[in-house]
């Protein structure tokens, strides 16, 4: 095992002697430096096998028989707000392959993870170490076996080819991949917003699960079925439908009962990265403010 | 009178995490609200569907958000994480047995979670359902007095199933180191089964007798068919007594595993 141990360089120099290196360097560095932390993080997961498949398997089961109960009252109901199974499953895959894959890249900023950082004082040691804060952050968890949910959304998206026939296009085809980044964005967005509330707050917020996981489970189903109220705070305040319900209509010429402009299909990667500019933003005010706990 | 102050210590120190329920609640109601959007449009118009009709449906999503806190629906490692720590060491030498002390303890446990998020959550569904259910229908209650008692027998009985499959999954921590991911697992079945993400009513017949044979559909399921009335008269008692067969099948297979547990238990000292 020593062999493989990361040998983290210790360099107190490294931010004076940055402004000599060229910036690429410190990127190549910096990247370095991530690959290491997660690395570590993996193999540390991976020494308990049996504890880890299970733990994937179970992840994977979790989402299939959520999914599995949906799609077993399609045999009744037939169809969802005019939709069938495959154009639902479109949807709900492509949420879950964006969503968990940012709950597995993202771990670190996972706010009740994060607020026990802030908490129990361990965010001071991070500020300390000779390296890019968010960077650490990001390398200080890595959840691995989201690859299990990651999976199944790949397996519910896969269904969903079969059982639609989507009109492809050179413009979907491109369009498909960006919608995947926006929504990772979106939600990656809301996970460092939330943590960077636990600077003032300590506790993470309960109302921010409702925000994250919630709009999660928001965006597996075709946003016309909700109550307008719910609709217009996902819209207007937290703009959650334009991640995947939006970009779905167009990618499956679907029409829109809820009555927007056409354009909005089209919004979502904006919207997302933009979040996620806005929330680095934030984070980044948050550190300035950020007072120990003093535990 | 030992169980009873047991349960009673449970109950008191659930009850200081009041800020922390009132939290979880908010993140139940809106799981509930997107459920009833979710069900009120697979119901399209129908006026019923497999005996249920659409307020019953409505009803069901609140007692399913309502029974996640006292069923512990979601997690529950706390035998896993005594045998694990080695706190069993001290919980074995208590003038009572094992199995009994974590039962009374969950029925604590139960009880303050059914009073800060199970009556809660049904308030808020009577108090919002003019908004979230089509008009001039009401929120489903038992009918009659002999419905109510079932309803509560059967819930009783469910928690009682409920635990006797938690805490048997939860012994295979003495086995395994990699226990949690084996509970997860079981969890993860268990949301499937019980009825606890529709009523299993819905599912094609083959798939509703699938989830008959495993205890599971003896829980969130029972207290949704009782409730509702979907099960009547000598049904109601059939579904009672195989209630009642699971509780003790289950709880009787723990002391079994717990007795072969603790005879391979080894506790390092220090």
């Amino acid at each position: 095992m020593m062999s493989t141990m990361p040998h983290l360089p210790s360099h107190p120099t490294a931010r004076s002697s940055s402004s000599l290196r060229p910036p690429l360097a410190d990127l190549h560095h910096h990247l370095g430096l991530l690959v290491r932390l997660v690395g570590a993080q993996v193999r540390s997961q991976l020494q308990y096998r049996v504890s880890f498949t299970m733990d994937v398997v179970s992840s994977f089961l979790m989402f299939g028989f959520e999914f599995g109960a949906l799609a077993a009252l399609f045999v009744r109901f037939e169809t969802l707000g005019g939709w069938t199974l495959g154009e639902v499953a479109f949807m709900g895959g492509l949420t879950a392959v964006s969503f968990k894959t940012m709950d597995m890249l993202f771990s670190g900023f996972d706010p009740p993870a994060f607020g026990e950082h802030v908490r129990k004082g361990t965010f001071d040691a991070i500020l300390l170490r000779p390296a890019p804060l968010t960077l650490q952050v990001l390398g200080s968890r890595f959840v691995l076996m989201r690859v299990g949910a990651i999976a199944e959304g790949v397996a519910v998206f896969a269904l969903a080819l079969w059982l639609v026939d989507v009109h492809w296009t050179a413009a979907k085809l491109t369009f498909l991949p960006l919608v995947v980044i926006g929504q990772l964005a979106f939600f990656a967005a809301l996970f460092v917003i939330g943590s960077t509330v636990t600077f003032w707050t300590v506790d993470s917020i309960e109302a921010m699960n409702i925000l994250t996981y919630g709009g999660h489970e928001l965006n597996q189903y075709p946003a016309h079925i909700y109550p307008l109220g719910l609709r217009r705070f996902f819209t207007y305040v937290v703009p959650t439908l334009f991640l995947a319900y939006y970009p779905t209509l167009y990618l499956l010429d679907k029409p829109d009962p809820t009555g927007m402009p056409s354009w909005v299909r089209f919004i979502g990667p904006v919207i997302g990265l933009g979040a996620f500019a806005g929330a680095t933003a934030i984070w980044h005010i948050g550190i300035r403010h950020y007072r120990s706990t003093g535990t | 009178m030992l169980l009873y102050a047991i349960a009673r210590q449970s109950f008191r120190r659930h009850l200081t995490y009041r800020a922390a329920a009132a939290a979880g609640l908010l993140t139940n109601f809106f799981f509930g609200i997107v459920r009833v959007a979710v069900l009120t449009a697979l119901y399209d118009g129908r006026p019923e569907a497999a005996g249920i009709t659409l307020p019953a449906a409505i009803t069901f999503t609140a007692l399913s958000q309502a029974v996640i806190g006292p069923l512990a629906a979601f997690s529950w490692f706390d035998v896993m994480r005594s045998v694990h720590s080695g706190e069993i060491a001290g919980d074995l030498l208590r003038p009572i047995g094992y199995l009994t002390y974590w039962l009374a303890h969950d029925f604590g446990r139960a009880l303050t979670q059914f009073l800060l998020r199970g009556v809660p959550m049904l308030i808020g569904y009577v108090l919002l359902f003019p908004w979230i259910a089509p008009a001039d229908t009401h929120f489903v209650w038992p009918q009659g007095g002999a419905m109510w008692t079932a309803t509560g027998v059967c819930a009783v009985l469910a928690w009682l199933i409920s635990f006797g499959w938690r805490f048997l999954s939860n012994l295979s921590a003495f086995w395994s180191p990699d226990a949690r991911g084996i509970i997860r697992f079981v969890f993860s079945l268990s949301w499937f089964a019980s009825g606890f993400l529709f009523p299993l009513r819905y599912f094609p017949d083959w798939l509703q007798q699938l989830c008959a044979l495993t205890p599971f559909a003896y829980t969130v399921n029972a207290i949704t068919e009782v409730y509702l009335g979907l099960q009547r008269g000598g049904d109601v008692v059939r579904l009672l007594a195989i209630q009642a067969a699971w509780a003790v099948a289950l709880l009787a297979a723990g002391a079994l595993v717990l007795r072969a547990g603790v005879r391979r238990l080894v506790i390092l000292g220090g």
